[in-house]
């Protein structure tokens, strides 16, 4: 690895994200960049928040800091500031997050230093606007987005997306356009001033939704009317439960679903050959929907959802099983793709890359703690 | 601002439904020349999928296309004939990257897979993204968004939380942030990684890798505690009052949430709460988390009496976060915010005529990338064969009478 290009090879990144943005710079870290987290005397927030005290918190900690590495540095001093100025001379991009050590007064004061550089902002809202200062959460950024209307029980509150989504949306947009922009810049030699928001981030992977919208005057709704084929569901199965996608309109999926229950003539055969279930407005009704669930909870009941998914594979069904997260570590088809990197105590399996690619250029290495990396830079 | 950032940069882009093309669509938008390969006899499912302009369908009016392929040119091509496929070849000899999601062994069929593309490209960035990755036990499973959220443990985590049956996102989660956007990312460093070297690589991309990664600290939780991690839904597992509560209005909503002990004070003197300000057993987490049912309770008096805008409104002065639960039409007609940062977009088209689009989630240099629509079905099918591969006006003529441009 040593002496392999990496694809961020050079290039040095001044990080003060905290939460939003971590998974940002991690990416650049895992491919060759030298990720700075630039923290105060007292560490950056997620040093207090994410910590074992907290459910989760440690591993969170370790997942989003990976592969980084971490310099004390009091930004209120003249000593400290003096010292990040130097650094920042020298550095292709600074990421910073609102809430940081790094505020919006001082993106004029690094590109004064390095007119070169990438300069990215991360916050809730973006710069500007009534909410540019307003408090946020993940929660509240789901809602703002728009992503949380969409999912849930109809008659029941909005829902979220579990694993703090809001954090992993924002930041894969902001290390693309951060890429782009660095391109640009070492090509031209000009740098570039980002100002990323994450609501406008997850409004931007609503799917259809904003279209539905604009041009049909429909509001996609969590309860799924209008949206969502009467297959597209959750069912219990003996083990566990399946996910099902059987609209007539993909491939074999539900002509082959059908063969298979008259194969074993199973009872839910009979219902599921009316023709209604071949017609694709009937299907996209919430009535459709209530009346698919217990013909095909019936038949999925007395299958393990190893059973199901062998037969999914033979006969082209669009369904999978719905995993639990300890069941992902034991992922048949993971495991054979060695995708889990033993790392830290115990050599506990930690996610792998997200791509893999043909050249070893991707590699992980365990957060640093606080400082580790003051003595060498 | 039309960024040129990438001018230079060709794609033969063989993407199609939705994770793909939203991933080259990053690099249209930024000025590389994205070449969309289609074909009637295969259409892509969202060109066939709604909403359409005015809920009419046709080939080139599904607002869900549009959405995907901002900037792109499209090449209508049949690539299972010989001689299209020796034209994408060409095309291919000429791009710095060729890109498609399509299952294991579609490549291998067409005679485009990384070794015969690398004989006529040798540095050649080779993006597949298949769901499961293109070999081993699971790799044929067939998949879309939703498959690879429930193989993820997304969908399992996805729910209101209380041990209950997962519900799993809304939407096909996965193609719209984590897959296009990992890719998007993985070929923008190949392109720095091609610039330093010389060489091109294979990106291998499994949407079930990918997507992992998306829950890769509640998958490392697991890991370490050998514990499945609880999923609490709305609420906080640290903290309390942290949910989604009823608003005033139909189908009105505010999600508010306590993570520190600072906001808690906040929350409790914005709702006129003085009596629970002062307990001392609320003061810190642990406690409001003992207490969550009550707190609940008094939140959910107070937003019964307000509009969901102007209880997150209230809040957020407050210093509580707060925000209503934006609809897609709130978002477009309402917000306040994506309004004034310039977050919308009308871009005309022939067939949609003016439509809606989000920008790119970032303003650079203080202003927006601007969107140039959509291709029409095979628009440019006559420029790119004459002027980039330079094939006479006869030629063409001929390969479309034999249907090979259809």
């Amino acid at each position: 690895m040593t002496d392999q290009f990496r694809p961020y090879s050079g290039i040095r990144i001044l990080d003060t994200t905290h939460d939003l943005g971590r998974y940002a710079t991690r990416l650049f870290a895992d491919l060759g960049a030298e990720v700075i987290r630039i923290e105060p005397p007292g560490g950056l927030p997620d040093r207090a928040r994410d910590t074992a005290a907290k459910p989760g918190g440690a591993e969170a900690f370790a997942f989003f800091n990976a592969s980084k590495q971490s310099l004390v540095l009091d930004l209120t001093g003249n000593e400290g500031r003096a010292r990040l100025a130097d650094l920042a001379r020298e550095a292709q991009i600074v990421v910073m997050e609102r809430g940081g050590p790094l505020v919006e007064a001082d993106i004029a004061w690094l590109r004064g230093l390095n007119p070169t550089s990438i300069i990215a902002f991360i916050s809730p809202y973006g710069l500007g606007g009534p909410l540019e200062a307003a408090p946020a959460s993940d929660l509240t950024l789901q809602a703002a987005g728009g992503i949380a209307w969409m999912t849930g029980r109809g008659d029941e509150p909005p829902l979220r997306l579990p694993g703090g989504q809001s954090a992993m949306i924002t930041s894969v947009y902001a290390g693309a356009a951060i890429a782009v922009s660095l391109f640009d810049a070492e090509t031209h030699g000009k740098g570039h001033i980002l100002d990323i928001s994450a609501q406008e981030a997850i409004a931007h992977s609503l799917q259809n939704a904003i279209q539905v919208w604009d041009l049909e005057r429909r509001v996609s709704h969590r309860a799924g009317e209008g949206t969502r084929d009467a297959s597209e569901n959750i069912y219990p199965c003996l083990d566990g439960h399946v996910f099902l996608a059987s609209p007539p309109t993909t491939g074999v999926s539900w002509k082959s679903l059908l063969a298979w229950m008259r194969e074993l003539n199973h009872p839910s055969a009979v219902p599921f050959s009316d023709e209604k279930w071949l017609s694709r407005p009937y299907r996209s009704t919430p009535a459709a929907r209530a009346e698919f669930q217990p013909i095909f909870e019936a038949f999925a009941k007395d299958f393990t959802r190893k059973e199901l998914v062998d037969n999914a594979l033979k006969r082209r069904i669009v369904m999978a099983p719905v995993a639990r997260v300890r069941d992902v570590l034991d992922d048949e088809q993971l495991v054979w793709r060695d995708y889990f990197v033993p790392m830290g105590e115990g050599g506990a399996r930690f996610p792998g890359a997200p791509y893999r690619l043909s050249e070893p250029v991707w590699a992980v290495t365990p957060a640093p703690a606080l400082g580790q990396h003051n003595s060498k830079l | 601002m039309k960024p040129d950032f990438l001018r230079g940069i060709r794609f033969t882009d063989l993407t199609w439904a939705g994770a793909g093309p939203f991933g080259t669509k990053v690099f249209s938008d930024f000025g590389a020349e994205v070449l969309k390969i289609e074909s009637m006899s295969r259409p892509d499912p969202v060109r066939r999928g709604g909403p359409f302009r005015d809920g009419v369908a046709g080939t080139n009016r599904s607002g869900y296309f549009a959405s995907r392929n901002t900037g792109k040119k499209s090449i209508s091509l049949d690539l299972k004939n010989p001689d299209g496929h020796a034209i994408a070849l060409k095309l291919i000899e000429q791009s710095d990257v060729v890109s498609n999601n399509f299952g294991p062994g579609a490549m291998e069929r067409l005679g485009l897979t990384y070794d015969e593309v690398r004989a006529v490209k040798p540095d050649i960035i080779y993006l597949s993204m298949p769901m499961y990755g293109e070999a081993g036990p699971l790799s044929t499973l067939l998949g879309v968004g939703m498959t690879i959220a429930a193989v993820t443990g997304m969908m399992w985590m996805t729910g209101y939380g209380n041990g209950e049956k997962p519900l799993g996102p809304g939407t096909h989660y996965p193609d719209h942030a984590a897959n296009p956007y990992h890719a998007a990312f993985a070929v923008l460093a190949a392109l720095r990684h091609r610039r330093h070297t010389g060489k091109g690589m294979k990106i291998d991309l499994s949407q079930v890798e990918s997507t992992a990664n998306f829950m890769g600290a509640s998958i490392l939780e697991a890991s370490q505690t050998n514990a499945e991690p609880e999923h609490p839904g709305n609420r906080s597992r640290s903290d309390a009052p942290h949910n989604v509560f009823r608003c005033a209005g139909e189908d009105a909503w505010c999600a508010v949430t306590v993570e520190t002990d600072g906001e808690w004070l906040a929350l409790a003197a914005a709702i006129g709460r003085q009596d629970l300000a002062a307990r001392p057993d609320l003061r810190q987490s642990a406690g409001r988390l003992a207490a969550r049912d009550e707190l609940e309770v008094a939140v959910t008096g107070w937003c019964a009496h307000h509009s969901a805008t102007n209880a997150a409104g209230l809040l957020q002065t407050a210093g509580v976060p707060a925000a209503r639960v934006a609809s897609s039409r709130d978002l477009v007609e309402e917000d306040p915010q994506l309004a004034a940062r310039g977050y919308w977009q009308h871009v005309d088209h022939p067939e949609m005529g003016p439509a809606l689009f989000t920008s790119p989630p970032f303003r650079i240099d203080g202003e927006r990338v601007e969107l140039a629509r959509p291709p029409l079905f095979g628009e440019h099918t006559e420029e790119v064969l004459s002027g980039l591969l330079g094939m006479s006006r006869d030629e063409i003529a001929m390969l479309a009478e034999r249907k090979i441009l259809a």
